[in-house]
């Protein structure tokens, strides 16, 4: 069922005054983000700044708190996952965890499946189902064609990574969001990883959280910077770089590491 | 390749057996192995426990003696031809209550949420005389005759039950390759992860325990025309301990354990009469299980399995275990 209708002045996602709390500690507070279509974003920010507890709120793995979160300009902030999903919302995950029982191709059918529909099919399936040929497609762009009838299991960090990225570029994303997609990758890994993220079509949106601010900086037009839960400061690039306040908490705190 | 090896000597057994052996252990390990392929297949695939699939069973059990021919003058008696059908229906929409119950519960709090479904049908039978006939149940539910050949013979019984229970595991083998049995593997997998795909949660998790409601009517079928009676017992506690049981032995990884489970389960049931005193079947059967718990945890079917690989290639575990130390 295709909810999604563009807006075509409305911006890809506006967070309005987003909060998070577990127990007495807010997570995140008080966020507003505004997102254009076709913007790459990059969230930064130090461990426990709210990075990963925003993005569950924006796709809808935890409910928000606070605030309301409205993707091209429909307010979505009580829409479950599944049903974000099928606005265009993808994302990957910074611990994958995926379906270890189930193969490479099996995975990137479901991705497919959830969104095309069809997973509620009984009978086996065909080995021409147009929705197999658009998995080994995606297997090809995410560079996991080689592993395809393995488990899932069985892969290597690298290519669980990789399979992430399949997954959420399943059935034309609109929004992406990518939790620190290089996290973990050997040196080897990454410029595989960077020229896939560089190959994704201009029209998709993609807000990206990255811990290493080089990456960051060089893949993002914009960026958003995380601290205590709280926004501190938004801006280009270069702005940010330049950025005091930024030095101070979270380039001089990673530099005393 | 590998299902004909398995089916040809089981359709030559009767050539070998006398009717003692294919009806009290042949016959009756083929049905215990359908319904316990059920909790198998749950276990195997949603990862799932369920201790309500002898209410599955027992609810086709009850539904061919309410409508099918009967001592107790209870019931209204259709043609076994439209009863069978009902029976699997009913089975099914109840593995669906089951599973829409239970299916937010996961690991413990499913076994106590399937255990009291269980628990709880089984008292209702006891109470309800309308349809159930209360403690007593029904007796002289026969199996029906067709073109002459009456399916309580032990032949006929025992050949339509070998045909069920492999019309249940081709089943469960093309149902699990399916999109929605994928998804109800995913769902075993990584829940949070389904609904991140589009999915929701709830219809695999229903479809599952229907689907193994289905299995464990077609062994409920077969049981009360086995047994040729039903009552509040066959849907108790022991029959519910009796199936996992069974599962245990055999191995909750994989659909097949559940018939491995059953033949030493009845051959147990059956002789250790003959090994200690008929009381302590219990003692055994705990003495097994607990051994099977600390031996092989995958059950006898892995163990087979296991074996069967280490005799095809020796070295092979050795060299796996290199493979993952470097």
């Amino acid at each position: 069922m295709p909810i999604s209708q563009t807006h075509t002045n409305a911006n890809a996602l506006e967070v309005r005054g987003i909060g998070k709390r577990f127990g007495g500690f807010w997570a995140v507070q008080d966020i507003n983000l505004t997102v254009q279509p076709g913007e790459r974003r990059a969230i930064l920010g130090p461990n426990g700044a709210g990075k990963t507890s925003l993005f569950n709120v924006l796709t809808g793995d935890t409910p928000a708190t606070a605030g309301t979160i409205s993707l091209f300009g429909t307010n979505v902030t009580r829409e479950p996952i599944n049903k974000r999903i099928q606005r265009g919302v993808r994302r990957t995950y910074q611990h994958a965890h995926l379906f270890n029982g189930l193969t490479v191709r099996e995975t990137l059918f479901l991705a497919v499946a959830g969104v095309r529909g069809g997973w509620r099919q009984v009978l086996p399936l065909r080995h021409n189902d147009a929705r197999l040929t658009e998995a080994e497609r995606l297997a090809e762009v995410a560079g996991v064609t080689d592993v395809l009838e393995r488990e899932v299991s069985e892969l290597s960090h690298g290519q669980r990574r990789q399979l992430e990225i399949g997954i959420a570029l399943a059935e034309d994303p609109k929004i992406l969001l990518l939790d620190e997609p290089a996290a973990g990758l050997s040196p080897a890994e990454r410029p595989k990883l960077s020229a896939l993220l560089m190959a994704l079509p201009k029209d998709v949106t993609v807000v990206l959280i990255e811990h290493d601010m080089e990456i960051a900086l060089q893949t993002s037009e914009s960026v958003s910077v995380l601290y205590n839960g709280r926004l501190l400061a938004e801006g280009s690039p270069k702005d940010i770089m330049q950025n005091e306040e930024v030095h101070r908490v979270y380039i001089g705190g990673a530099h005393g590491h | 390749m590998r299902p004909a090896v398995v089916l040809l000597p089981l359709l030559a057994l009767p050539l070998l057996l006398n009717d003692f052996w294919l009806t009290q252990v042949a016959t009756r390990a083929l049905i215990l192995g359908v319904m316990a392929l059920s909790l198998s297949f749950l276990a195997t695939y949603l990862g799932v426990v369920s201790f309500a699939q002898a209410t599955m069973a027992g609810v086709a059990g009850y539904t061919m003696a309410y409508f099918g021919p009967n001592t107790v003058g209870l019931g209204v008696p259709l043609p076994f031809w439209v009863t069978i059908p009902i029976a699997l229906a009913l089975a099914t929409v109840s593995g669906a209550l089951v599973g829409l119950i239970a299916r937010r519960s996961r690991g413990i709090y499913a076994i106590m949420i399937t255990l009291a479904i269980g628990v709880a049908f089984f008292y209702f039978t006891r109470q309800n005389y309308t349809f159930f006939n209360g403690w007593t149940g029904f007796s002289g539910v026969r199996a029906p005759e067709i073109a002459g050949i009456s399916l309580r013979d032990p032949l006929p019984l025992y050949l339509l039950s070998l045909a069920t229970a492999g019309l249940a595991l081709a089943l469960v083998s093309g149902f699990v390759r399916s999109p929605l049995g994928l998804t109800i593997q995913a769902v075993r997998d990584a829940p949070g992860r389904v609904l991140a795909l589009g999915i929701s949660v709830t219809t695999p998790i229903v479809a599952a325990f229907a689907f193994s409601g289905f299995l464990a009517g077609a062994g409920g079928i077969l049981n009360v025309w086995y047994q040729e009676r039903i009552s509040s017992f066959s849907v108790g506690l022991g029959p519910i301990i009796d199936i996992l049981i069974i599962s245990v032995i055999g191995g909750l990884r994989h659909p097949a354990g559940a018939f491995v489970g059953a033949v030493v389960f009845v051959l147990l049931d059956t002789f250790a009469v003959d090994l200690i005193d008929r009381e302590r079947f219990n003692t055994l059967i705990g003495c097994v299980l607990l051994l099977i718990v600390v031996v092989a945890p995958g059950g006898l079917h892995q163990l087979g399995a296991d074996w069967i690989a280490r005799l095809r290639s020796p070295d092979a575990k050795s060299k796996s275990s290199v493979r993952a130390n470097s």
